[in-house]
């Protein structure tokens, strides 16, 4: 007989640790810890800083695991929300965008559940096609909006830190938006 | 509602906070009376989040977990383990004495726990980062004075004294272990680690692949380190070894410090 193994369900392990299983956080860390780390890393560019903030977000998991409806949100997804922002505030010195998902509260729970990347191979997967889709950006588009993602700026920042027409930047912007939603529809 | 629905692109900017000004002034307005667009914004927000797997993954040096497990159990704070547990083996004896060497690191703890706390009450802590810092120490600290306690209770706690290797550079260190638990800590001072570079501390058991023990630092002489690893692993020794910066799931580098556990 084979059996395969399937991963344990993001929303058993909340679950889990809602009643005090260690185990359950340290599966989830180890699940998405890397994904996390690197996006951490390419927008800090400090690895102690992005320590930091990896090990605050995952304290905060477990603090807050009871407010977080796994069945109505996408764990990975609001780790990644979470985790982005932190950095970028951590970045530059900013604290607006962690009081922002503060004040929001029920965040995690708003996030779509489209898509079950709590399996390795179909986040492998998502991972290729997201950068392929980059990769088929023109490179001024793909600039901008790496500038927007890893460094958090928004469209007026990118304008003067480029010295691109404001006008441009958002028609590039826009269109790699589209681009994108096409390429990974 | 008001107006037509928002574009998905403004959408996607905006979930990726690139939108500021009118445009931004624009859409929150509309989202506060278009639950159809506010849905679409979680998509949005999903979609945009997922942006950074195109980040190759990066796998974070294990004492970043070590350390998160750490604080995590002590904000749990469980209780101390219980006398004459069915579970428990057959309690060994005692290798050696490790009384006044860890009794002194204690007290080095203890007393590091009180300037720690004196140095939150005295300095201006209103910079965030220096707080965090002085949080994380506090928590380690902590730690440290927990598994302190359950392994120096313990009969069949051994503590193991490492060595400087031919060729290495100087240094000693001492584990007190309780395989039993899977609990122990490393206290030590080795030469400064050449840059890029890290010591880790492994766990060898009698059979198998070395276990890792997690980072240390070179100077552990004044706050020791808690090391938890899976109960009932019988070490036949520790060892500290230099590894590239962060550590490596197996050892790849030279042996440091090395003893014996019995």
């Amino acid at each position: 007989m084979t059996a395969t193994m399937q991963p344990v369900p993001d929303s058993a392990l909340m679950d889990r640790m809602r009643t005090g299983d260690e185990a359950a956080l340290s599966t989830l860390y180890d699940r998405y810890s890397a994904m996390l780390f690197a996006v951490m890393m390419r927008i800090l560019r400090d690895q102690q800083a992005a320590e930091e903030v990896l090990q605050d977000l995952f304290l905060q998991l477990w603090r807050n695991a009871g407010q977080f409806d796994a069945g109505r949100g996408s764990l990975p997804a609001w780790l990644m929300v979470i985790g982005r922002n932190r950095a970028i505030s951590r970045l530059r010195g900013m604290r607006d965008r962690e009081v922002l998902e503060e004040e929001e509260g029920d965040y995690a729970n708003i996030l779509a559940s489209d898509q079950n990347i709590e399996d390795e191979t179909v986040r492998a997967e998502l991972a290729r096609n997201v950068s392929a889709a980059l990769e088929q950006l023109p490179v001024e588009q793909r600039q901008a909006v790496e500038l927007a993602y890893f460094e958090g700026m928004t469209q007026s920042e990118i304008a003067n830190r480029t010295g691109i027409p404001l006008g441009t930047v958002k028609t590039r912007m826009r269109t790699a938006m589209q681009t994108l939603r096409q390429i990974l529809a | 509602m008001t107006g037509p629905h928002a574009n998905p692109e403004d959408l996607d900017l905006y979930a990726l906070g690139a939108l500021d000004g009118d445009d931004k002034q624009t859409l929150e307005a509309h989202l506060r009376d278009c639950p159809p667009c506010q849905q679409q914004l979680a998509a949005a927000r999903q979609s945009t989040a997922l942006m950074g797997l195109a980040a190759p993954p990066v796998a974070p040096p294990p004492q970043v977990k070590s350390a998160l497990m750490d604080k995590v159990r002590v904000e749990q704070r469980p209780p101390v383990a219980q006398s004459g547990s069915s579970q428990a083996a057959p309690p060994k004896t005692r290798k050696k004495r490790w009384g006044l060497r860890f009794a002194f690191g204690f007290g080095l703890a203890t007393a590091l726990l009180a300037f720690t706390t004196y140095e939150l009450a005295k300095q201006d802590l209103d910079r965030g980062k220096q707080l965090q810092r002085l949080q994380a120490q506090l928590s380690q600290d902590v730690a440290a004075l927990q598994a302190m306690g359950q392994v120096t209770g313990a009969p069949d706690s051994a503590q193991i004294t490492l060595l400087q290797q031919p060729g290495g550079p100087p240094g000693q260190a001492h584990v007190l272990y309780n395989a039993r638990m899977g609990l122990g800590v490393y206290s030590g001072q080795i030469a400064p680690a050449p840059s890029g570079k890290s010591y880790q501390l492994w766990l060898v058991p009698s059979s198998g692949a070395p276990v890792s023990a997690g980072l240390v630092d070179a100077n552990q002489q004044n706050g020791a380190v808690v090391v938890r690893l899976a109960p009932g692993l019988e070490p036949k020794a520790f060892a500290v070894t230099l590894e590239p910066y962060g550590g490596r799931p197996q050892p790849t580098g030279p042996m440091v410090l090395v003893g014996a556990a019995s």
